[in-house]
């Protein structure tokens, strides 16, 4: 491998190459907890999710006993995927191909033809292979090791650093999944995430409602942390501009936002108002699926409407309403820097990146002592997971 | 020494019901190695009564990781010997006989550990529930507790306002459903506004639905007299919780004893080689092959007398013996010719036992 380019710590062929994607996938999304969704995807005994853990599918089926359990989504039988996406009240897991059929324990319970065509076969001697599967912070999590070390264990020190937000009281709003599809490698996104450098400037006029300068982040272990408080303007209109009710356990010590990032790709932003989870799924070197999905404090449509009114009313006045270089919001521009939307401004400058990775001159040699500290040190992690 | 006795010195009686006389023990230093435990074991009690020695389990309610002093709670069997002598005669400063802490019904705490705790217990198999339910709360902070607990009616609850203090001190880590199979109409508390009927398969389905574990690492634990821990035990199985995480203490002789009175033997000869010694007796219909043993002096080795601890274990070499209670041997050892002598009654004219 040419190490000549450097992100700085990573090369550049960690952002471009499949071989090193390959190898991400396996021995970091292989070997991690990864983000499967919240507890409210799975409700009743029988639903169930699929979800991918690097180059294995899993799936998570709630029992009887409201136990989540975790399988390798394939048919002990001839290897093939048993489910697929999500699914509501199954009695039993048929494969589609010769519908071998396993309880919700993973036992196999049935095989058609059995006497004359596996008579030897003992069922109960059959299960899928287990996986692990927990709830924590109100979301799933899933690792492909039946004996992986517990949830508690893999984030532990972290929870100290996040929010006192209850995900599992607040209320998630359909109509606020997003979704986008980034071409850039998920570890750009990543950094971008934590790179705390660019707040004050890409989004000098999206992110304003925060005090940046005195935010507060570092690495317990392998997760990110950070923490902002409001800039003095919005803290002291919070009343008004705060764009949805504010959520009961934010009192006023935590006011501000934590904006942790969770090894390998998920992230969290808990503000006054909103509980959001960002997730980064690879797709392949140059691209990564992005899926952000929130929760807000339980509320009426009355006051819903009630305070995004209020907010939009208010913020122009007080907080400004251009853009970046000054213009007045255009969603129908071309050029998502006129939307002064964060979100697609992060957008935009990851791909931007990514585009450059290709050009001969492209080479990280300076990153800022603070404020991009975060970006060499999870190089650094990323660094050690795949050495190691 | 597991078998060794040692005198303690009561230094409180209280009756958190009027039936049930907790019990405070003193510990003296030099004994608390000894005497540490896991939080779901029991000691046992050696009383003389009328003359006659007779040993008692009785399980800790007190917690292991503070500083509460050792406490077991003896609740009143209707025409029970021991209970009733203890609710009775116990007085503070009295020394009594104690067999360290014991048993394999426990809760291995981990204080890092992220674990969902199911608890069921009725009657007076609160005492080593309380236990761990305690221990839980203070030791492992990620952990979480469901306790479903049985009584007959407000009367008889145990430690009722203890577990309230503890529900409202942790209100996100201690659900607490109480269930009444005859609750009173008319009761200092005005009306009963819990669950009203017994532990059943419908009532533990039911709590156990309405308990989704947040810690997907989950562990039950089932203690009380009589039928209920079948019960409970056999649902959780059949709602798919996987044996290996069902813990269960038996306290006494199922409620539907089926008496095999007709034909247990009178007078049956016994046969038993102990320590090296051969005892030729009769055994009086109606006693067991322990007691008879100890009414001949023969020193055996026991001590719950309530077919659960196994130490009274010995070997039949003829003969045939029916056991009311035997929790101590699994299948194979039955099979292979163990039995338990504080449960054996004879079935055959000649019995043989080699110890
Ligand atoms: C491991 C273990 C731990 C125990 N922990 C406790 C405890 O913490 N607190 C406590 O009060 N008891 C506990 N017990 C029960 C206790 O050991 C005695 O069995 C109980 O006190 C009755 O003894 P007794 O001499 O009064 O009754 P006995 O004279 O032995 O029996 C009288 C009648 O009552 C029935 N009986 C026996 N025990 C019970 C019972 N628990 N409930 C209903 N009927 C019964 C018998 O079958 C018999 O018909 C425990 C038992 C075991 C095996
Ligand atoms: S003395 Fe305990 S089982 Fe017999």
């Amino acid at each position: 491998m040419k190490e000549s380019r450097a992100m700085p710590i990573l090369p550049v062929e960690a952002y471009t190459s499949q071989e090193w994607f390959d190898k991400e996938q396996e021995i970091i999304f292989g070997n991690s907890w990864q983000f499967a969704g919240l507890v409210e995807d799975i409700q009743d005994p029988g639903d169930y999710i699929t979800v991918q853990c690097g180059y294995q599918n899993l799936l998570v089926v709630k029992g009887r006993d409201q136990r989540l359990r975790a399988f390798h989504n394939l048919c002990r039988h001839r290897g093939t995927q048993l489910l697929r996406a999500v699914g509501k009240k199954q009695k039993a897991l048929t494969c589609p191909y010769h519908d071998w059929t396993y309880d919700l324990s993973g036992q196999l319970v049935s095989v058609p033809q059995k006497e004359t065509e596996f008579p030897n076969l003992e069922l109960d001697q059959i299960c899928l292979h287990k996986a692990s599967v927990d709830i924590w912070r109100g979301m799933l999590w899933v690792h492909p090791n039946p004996d992986a070390e517990s949830i508690a264990r893999w984030f532990e020190g972290v929870q100290e650093h996040l929010g006192p937000h209850d995900p599992l009281r607040l209320v998630e709003y359909p109509d606020s999944r997003y979704e986008k599809l980034i071409k850039a490698n998920w570890k750009i996104v990543a950094e971008n995430f934590m790179d705390v450098y660019h707040l004050a400037h890409l989004h000098s006029n999206t992110l304003n409602m925060y005090d940046h300068s005195k935010a507060e982040y570092g690495f317990i272990g392998d997760h990110y942390v950070f923490w902002e408080p409001h800039a003095k303007k919005y803290g002291e209109n919070l009343d008004k501009l705060m764009p949805f009710k504010r959520i009961a356990e934010m009192t006023d010590e935590y006011l501000g936002a934590f904006v942790p990032w969770l090894f390998p790709n998920f992230g969290l932003s808990e503000t006054e108002s909103s509980w959001s989870t960002f997730h980064a799924i690879p797709l392949s070197p140059q691209e990564t699926k992005v899926i952000i999905r929130s929760k807000l404090e339980p509320m009426s449509n009355w006051e819903f409407t009630k305070q995004q009114w209020k907010s939009g009313m208010s913020w122009h006045g007080i907080m400004g309403g251009e853009t970046k270089y000054g213009k007045k919001p255009d969603l129908s521009s071309e050029d998502p820097m006129d939307w002064n939307d964060f979100m697609e401004e992060d957008v935009y400058v990851c791909e931007q990146q990514q585009k450059s990775l290709k050009n001969p001159l492209f080479n990280v040699s300076r990153t800022a002592k603070n404020g991009e500290s975060t970006v060499r040190n999870f190089q650094t992690i990323v660094k050690r997971w795949i050495e190691n | 020494m597991s078998g060794q006795f040692y005198k303690l010195q009561i230094v409180g009686l209280e009756n958190p019901i009027e039936t049930a006389t907790s019990i405070t023990l003193d510990v003296p230093t030099n004994l608390y190695q000894t005497f540490s435990f896991y939080p779901g074991q029991h000691i046992v009690l050696k009383l003389m009564i009328d003359g006659k020695e007779v040993r008692r389990s009785y399980s800790m309610n007190s917690c292991p990781y503070n500083d509460e002093a050792l406490q077991v709670t003896v609740k009143r069997v209707e025409n029970g010997l021991v209970s009733n002598y203890i609710g009775d005669n116990f007085r503070v400063g009295d020394s009594i006989e104690v067999m360290v802490p014991q048993g394999r019904f426990f809760a291995n705490i981990d204080p890092h550990g992220y674990k969902t705790y199911f608890l069921f217990a009725a009657g007076s198999g609160i005492t080593p529930i309380f236990s761990i339910l305690k221990s839980v709360l203070y030791t492992s902070p990620q952990s979480t507790v469901n306790l479903f607990y049985g009584n007959a009616n407000q009367d008889t609850i145990i430690f009722y306002d203890a577990l309230a203090d503890l529900e409202s001190k942790y209100p996100d880590r201690l659900n607490i459903i109480h269930t009444l199979s005859n609750p009173k109409v008319w009761t200092t508390w005005t009306q009963w506004k819990g669950r009203k009927g017994r532990i059943n398969a419908e009532s533990v389905e039911h709590f156990i639905t309405n308990h989704p574990p947040l810690a997907q690492n989950t562990e039950y634990y089932i203690c009380g007299p009589g039928a209920m821990n079948n019960t409970v035990r056999e649902t959780l199985i059949n709602l798919g919780v996987p044996q290996d995480l069902i813990h269960v203490e038996q306290f006494g002789a199922l409620d539907d004893e089926s008496d095999e009175e007709g034909t247990i033997i009178d007078n049956a000869n016994l046969t038993a080689k102990l320590d090296g010694k051969t005892f030729r007796l009769k055994i009086p219909k109606g006693k067991t092959i322990l007691q008879v043993l100890k009414e001949e002096n023969a020193d055996p080795p026991y001590s719950c007398e309530s077919g659960v601890c196994g130490t009274c274990r010995t070997k039949i070499v003829m003969g045939d013996v029916s056991m009311k209670v035997c929790l101590a041997l699994d299948d194979d050892e039955i099979k292979s010719g163990m039995i338990l002598a504080c449960q054996a009654r004879p079935l055959t004219e000649h019995i043989e036992i080699e110890y």
